[in-house]
């Protein structure tokens, strides 16, 4: 069991900082990914014939599969990618009191 | 070709057959060959990319608690802790009373005059009249009221701090009848007595006395209580021999040395009184500290471990240098998860703030910039400061690798002035765990910083 | 109308209303009005938040703009779902970390102003009654087709509006946010549901999805207009290459090339901006868990808008298949095209599953229309209850002031989004884009992407963001914006009009400018780097799901320890 020794949790500024940087990084080469298939679907239909003229399986377009249903599925994997990714690297550049250490924490122990 | 170049080639394999696939198999009329290899060149090159990116990373949010778990599991090396495998918590409860308990004199790790100074600093911290530090039989140290008969050399005197010797746990007594002096005048009325621990031996105790009935409390005499137990261990093993040739060893007696401890305390003992809540957070952090020295095992941890040693470290020298030391991180994330030679990033750490800062007047900061370059399997840990930097000449004796008197702390040539023997030391362990493929660079300029950089295989 | 799809419709509606009077809360103190109390599941969350943002526009609204301009409306299902991208990405977990009631009230204590706390406001009521028209819109186009009949002296689309908006208004006001939260998230199953029922029955009926695009676009599209000599069928133009005819499956019917583009990012900016959405964040009960709402949120939009856009395919081909077996739909289309182009789901639901398919559909339509308006009705309590009336006008308001004023400001701002809504006849607008109510959500979508989330994310991602950068910031994008609709809706040439209507591409790019101009001018507040532990740090959340995994283990088998359980029984959710 744990214990609970009513002190708040503290974070450093120095700490917050890393964690914020490494963060932003991770923020920042998702969203250039995420805009590129986004945008790269429509530019794509204007710079590539097939890519709205192809069949796919008897009719639909490659373009238009990729905004049917294409792109909903891009958008759960990166952001299931982007919430676990800052998940642990919060996990880890945060905190870090080992709270499992106090597994076996007496509840007795004083004289009667 | 390791594992992760592998990955990265099987992922463009599967990029072809899937350009392939949807290109020329799936819709009609098939794409222009010239177009598709374009795309599948484009595909490609956003997966080189992508690879080193911050895209990659620890996806699983159990961080840090592995190391304790995976120490529960593995066999203790040398027998020392194999009673003990637990932390703190379970040394209190699990540990057995040695039968006819050998007499251990705290000769090394705490003399009487060690006890002394630790119980002077340790009075106002822990909120106590009277602080008392034992062995098993004698008094070492006692500060405050009663030491006219609790005197320091004498025998214990008081029942609850035998008790706490046999019973091997933490003793609490809100009654002098119960605290058990046998001075009927003893201005001592209630008592928290926690024992010091060394393997699975009670080889004394640590107690806070109160002139009144509602004890002193508990929680931070046992934080206090394991730190000193740590300490003593280390104390110990650093005697026993045994362990010498040990490299982790040298590391830790290189790093681990008792200024800093007593520095933490006064700063922690000063904050006590300014702010209670800050100095308590310290004291866990300080726990925190000793406790991943002593207990790390193994050559390597995961990089995010050795983080947390370090940004301990730094909180707590943060503490005493207030504004004087600045920190600054800079971490990929792809990173945290890479296998680290244990407790060399640290004592990187520990140098820059000692011999880089310590003596700059207006202070500097500190950075540790650590990358992950998977295509080229290396690790690199780059730790730079601003601070006083070094010669020219300085500089080549530790770039020769000719300290000539490696070992003790005290070893204190123009090398050992700045840090000669972590580097040393670190650089003899890289050497044992990669042979030839690590590099250990530092380049320093008087005046304006130090930089040093490691760079090892990625694991 | 009738007495199966009444039968339907009234119990549906009743189920609903039926949950929000259950689970009323008892007290009402204001934060019980305004938060769930912070701990409702991240999947409840997440049902909640989908309640909140699939509105009319999403569910009758990308059908339409499918079914009339194909391919280019499916830019708006794109833009609707790729929207949580960014909020989870650069908001949704520091904001919850922050832990303030609304937008206005995180930007006013983050940035320390109380200038920026009134701009703020300013801005989020342009925006959550630019959204609110267009649910009001759609709520009477839907009367209008389900009932066809007004209250006495009304037309039916008008008594649609004022019903849905009053019931709403009242629900909002008494239920409290409670009652809604649990209601959001109801209200979009069965919106779902009804989506899912549609799509089901479609499939079954053997419609091939790829081979009906491939249909209707071996034809040119045309559609329905009406001038001197009637209605009657007039091909689109396509707008990419004047050459060729606009084709179903295509790109070009709706938008030139620039356009495109400009309204996807609209929409992907805006959703970071949505006053009733991002109020949701703040009942999370800890950053990572708003993380994980988002990414459920991300999987259920998939899931509705790859359907939604399913639909409006399928609404084409199979509406134009059942004119000679259904008569009814003599008087609806013109050649087999709908006339108005929102009836598409309610219409395919009564040629599938009769009357009462119908019914099921317009309680899907309704249902969003009421659940997206609470939110919003909500949201604007929520900021002039608690910013402007507690903060300026009454600093020393009881709890039970301030709850009426939030519900007497849920009336006003009612009020005005039906009185808009009756002005604006939606027959006069339909020729000029898509879908009258995807259009007209758009334009919420672009103030909210302009004004507030580039000073939004600025102020979260950069230490040096100043209340009077954040200030001109917000002004700048929400000039830009506007005016470039007013000029936008002058005649200005083909193409350039539809940039100007979608003014997020030039006016957020300005606003974020502007601040970063203006933010280094000026010096930053003096505790930002205190600020900071709590927006990016961790500590508190830690410390809650200790305390939670306390009460847990307290509450399992050692009641010597029970101090910590009860004391702290609140915590158990905060979890999972």
């Amino acid at each position: 069991m744990e214990h609970d020794d009513g002190v708040d949790e503290h974070d450093t500024p120095a700490e917050v900082d890393a964690t914020f940087r490494t963060l932003r990084r991770v923020a920042i080469t998702h969203v250039v990914l995420f805009l590129a298939a986004v945008m790269g679907v429509p530019a794509l239909s204007l710079t590539l014939g097939w890519w709205s003229g192809g069949r796919l399986a008897g009719g639909m377009s490659p373009g238009f599969a990729m905004a049917a249903f294409g792109l909903y599925a891009f958008f759960l994997v990166i952001g299931l990618a982007a919430a676990t990714l800052s998940s642990a690297v919060e996990a880890r550049m945060l905190g870090g009191r080992h709270d499992d250490d106090n597994d076996d924490y007496p509840a007795d122990g004083e004289l009667p | 070709m390791r594992t992760g170049s592998a990955l990265l080639a099987g992922t463009i394999c599967v990029t072809w057959a899937v350009v392939y696939l949807v290109t020329q198999v799936f819709v009609s009329p098939p794409l222009g060959v010239g177009t598709t290899v374009a795309a599948g060149t484009v595909a490609t090159v956003l997966l080189v990319f992508g690879y080193p990116s911050a895209l990659r990373g620890p996806r699983a949010a159990t961080a840090l608690r592995r190391w304790s778990r995976r120490r529960a599991g593995s066999e203790a090396p040398d027998g020392r802790e194999a009673q003990d495998p637990e932390g703190r918590g379970a040394v209190r409860s699990r540990r057995r009373i040695v039968a006819g308990g050998r007499r251990m004199p705290l000769r090394s790790g705490l003399t009487a005059d060690a006890a002394r100074r630790t119980a002077e600093l340790l009075r106002p911290l822990l909120g106590g009249d009277a602080v008392v530090i034992t062995d098993r039989e004698l008094n070492l140290a006692f500060v405050g009221p009663g030491s006219d008969h609790h005197q320091a050399g004498g025998p214990v005197r008081a029942a609850a701090v035998r008790s706490a010797i046999t019973k091997g746990r933490t003793v609490v007594s809100r009654r002098a009848s119960n605290m058990g002096c046998d001075d009927p005048d003893c201005p001592l009325r209630s008592a928290v007595v926690v024992p010091l621990v060394v393997g699975a031996r009670v080889v004394g105790t640590i107690g806070v006395f109160r002139t009144h009935d509602q004890p002193a409390p508990r929680d931070q005499i046992e934080d206090m209580a394991s730190i000193l137990s740590l300490h003593l261990e280390l104390a110990e093993a650093d005697r026993e021999r045994k362990l010498a040739s040990d490299a982790r060893l040298d590391a830790l007696r290189a790093q681990i040395n008792p200024h800093f401890l007593f520095n933490i305390l006064n700063t922690i003992a000063s904050k006590s009184r300014t702010d209670p809540d800050e100095a308590r957070q310290l004291l866990l952090r300080l726990s925190d500290f000793f406790r991943y020295a002593v207990r790390q095992e193994g050559q390597l941890a995961e990089f995010a471990q050795e983080y947390f040693f370090v940004r301990t470290y730094l909180s707590l020298e943060q503490a005493r240098f207030g504004d004087r030391l600045r920190v600054r991180y800079d971490i990929d994330p792809q990173v945290l998860t890479a296998h680290v030679p244990v407790l060399t990033i640290q004592p990187l750490v520990e140098n820059a703030v000692k011999h880089g800062l310590a003596d700059k007047v207006e202070g500097g900061t500190v950075t540790l910039k650590a990358r992950v370059d998977p295509l080229t399997r290396t690790t690199s840990i780059r730790v730079v400061d601003d601070g006083v930097g070094m010669t020219a000449d300085v500089l080549d004796v530790l770039g020769n690798g000719s300290s000539p008197d490696r070992g003790v702390d005290g070893s204190r040539g123009a090398a050992g002035a700045r840090g000669g023997v972590g580097l040393q030391n670190i650089s003899e362990r890289l050497t044992t765990l990669f042979g030839e493929r690590f590099t250990l660079d530092i380049q320093s300029t008087a005046g304006e910083g130090t930089a040093v950089e490691v760079r090892v295989p990625l694991r | 109308m009738t007495v199966t799809s009444a039968g339907t419709l009234v119990a549906l509606i009743a189920l609903v209303a039926l949950v929000t009077l259950v689970v009323r809360p008892r007290g009402v103190s204001t934060v019980d009005f305004y938060l769930a109390g912070q701990r409702v599941g991240v999947a409840t969350n997440a049902l909640a938040i989908c309640g909140d943002y699939f509105s009319a526009a999403s569910f009758l609204g990308v059908a339409a703009a499918v079914y009339v301009s194909g391919l280019d409306g499916v830019w708006y299902a794109v833009g609707f779902a790729a929207g949580f991208v960014p909020v989870l990405l650069f908001v949704a977990a520091p904001l919850r970390r922050f832990g303030e009631f609304s937008i206005p009230d995180f930007l006013g204590r983050r940035l320390a102003s109380e200038r920026v706390r009134l701009v703020a406001v300013g801005v989020v009521q342009i925006v959550i009654l630019s959204y609110l028209v267009p649910q009001a819109v759609g709520s009477g186009i839907t009367w209008q087709l389900l009932v066809g009949r007004g209250l006495p002296g009304l037309s039916a689309y008008a008594t649609g509006v004022v019903l849905s908006t009053a019931v709403v208004a009242g629900m909002v006001a008494f239920g409290g946010m409670r009652g809604t939260t649990w209601t959001q998230a109801i209200q979009f199953l069965l919106l779902l549901g009804a989506l899912v029922w549609l799509a089901v029955v479609v499939a079954g009926s053997g419609f091939n999805y790829s081979a009906a695009v491939g249909d209707l676009s071996a034809e040119p599209l045309a559609n329905p207009v009406h001038d001197d000599t009637g209605w009657h069928l007039q091909p689109e133009s396509n707008h990419l290459d004047p050459t060729a005819p606009a084709t179903f499956g295509q790109p070009g019917a709706a938008y030139g090339p620039l356009a495109q583009f400009a309204l996807i990012l609209t929409l992907v900016l805006g959703t970071a901006g949505l006053p009733h959405v991002m109020n949701r964040y703040f009942t999370s009960p800890t950053g990572t868990a708003a993380r994980m709402t988002t990414v459920w949120v991300l999987g259920l939009a998939g899931l509705f808008y790859a359907l939604a856009v399913m639909l409006g395919t399928a609404a084409r081909q199979q509406i134009a298949a059942a004119v000679d077996d259904h008569p009814w739909l003599e008087e609806l289309t013109v050649d087999g095209i709908l006339r108005v182009p929102e009836h598409a789901l309610p219409v395919l639901g009564r040629i599938y599953g009769g009357d009462s398919g119908l019914a099921v559909v317009a309680a899907g339509a309704l249902v969003a229309v009421m659940s997206t308006i609470a939110g919003l009705l909500l949201a604007a309590a929520a900021s002039w209850g608690h910013d402007v009336y507690e903060r300026h006008i009454n600093p020393r308001a009881t709890q039970s002031q301030a709850v009426w004023a939030g519900r007497a400001s849920t009336a006003v701002v009612a009020l005005a989004a039906g009185g808009l809504a009756i002005a604006m006849q939606p027959a006069d607008l339909t020729p000029a884009v898509p879908s009258i109510v995807a259009a007209m959500v758009t334009w919420a979508f672009a103030i909210a992407g302009s004004a507030l989330t580039p000073v939004f994310v600025l102020a979260i991602w950069w230490r040096g963001t100043t209340a009077a950068g954040a200030t001109a910031g917000m002004l700048v994008g929400g000039l830009v914006s506007v005016s470039m609709f007013v000029v936008g809706a002058l005649p200005v040439g083909p193409g350039l009009g539809q940039m100007l209507v979608t003014p997020t591409l030039v006016a957020a790019p300005l606003a974020a400018l502007v601040t970063w101009l203006v933010s280094r001018a000026t010096t930053p507040p003096d505790d930002v780097e205190r600020q900071w532990l709590v927006l990016h740090g961790t500590a508190a959340d830690r410390h809650a799901e200790r305390l939670a995994r306390l009460t847990i283990a307290s509450l399992g088998t050692t009641p010597r320890r029970s101090g910590h359980g009860t004391q702290r029984k609140g915590e158990r959710d905060a979890d999972r």
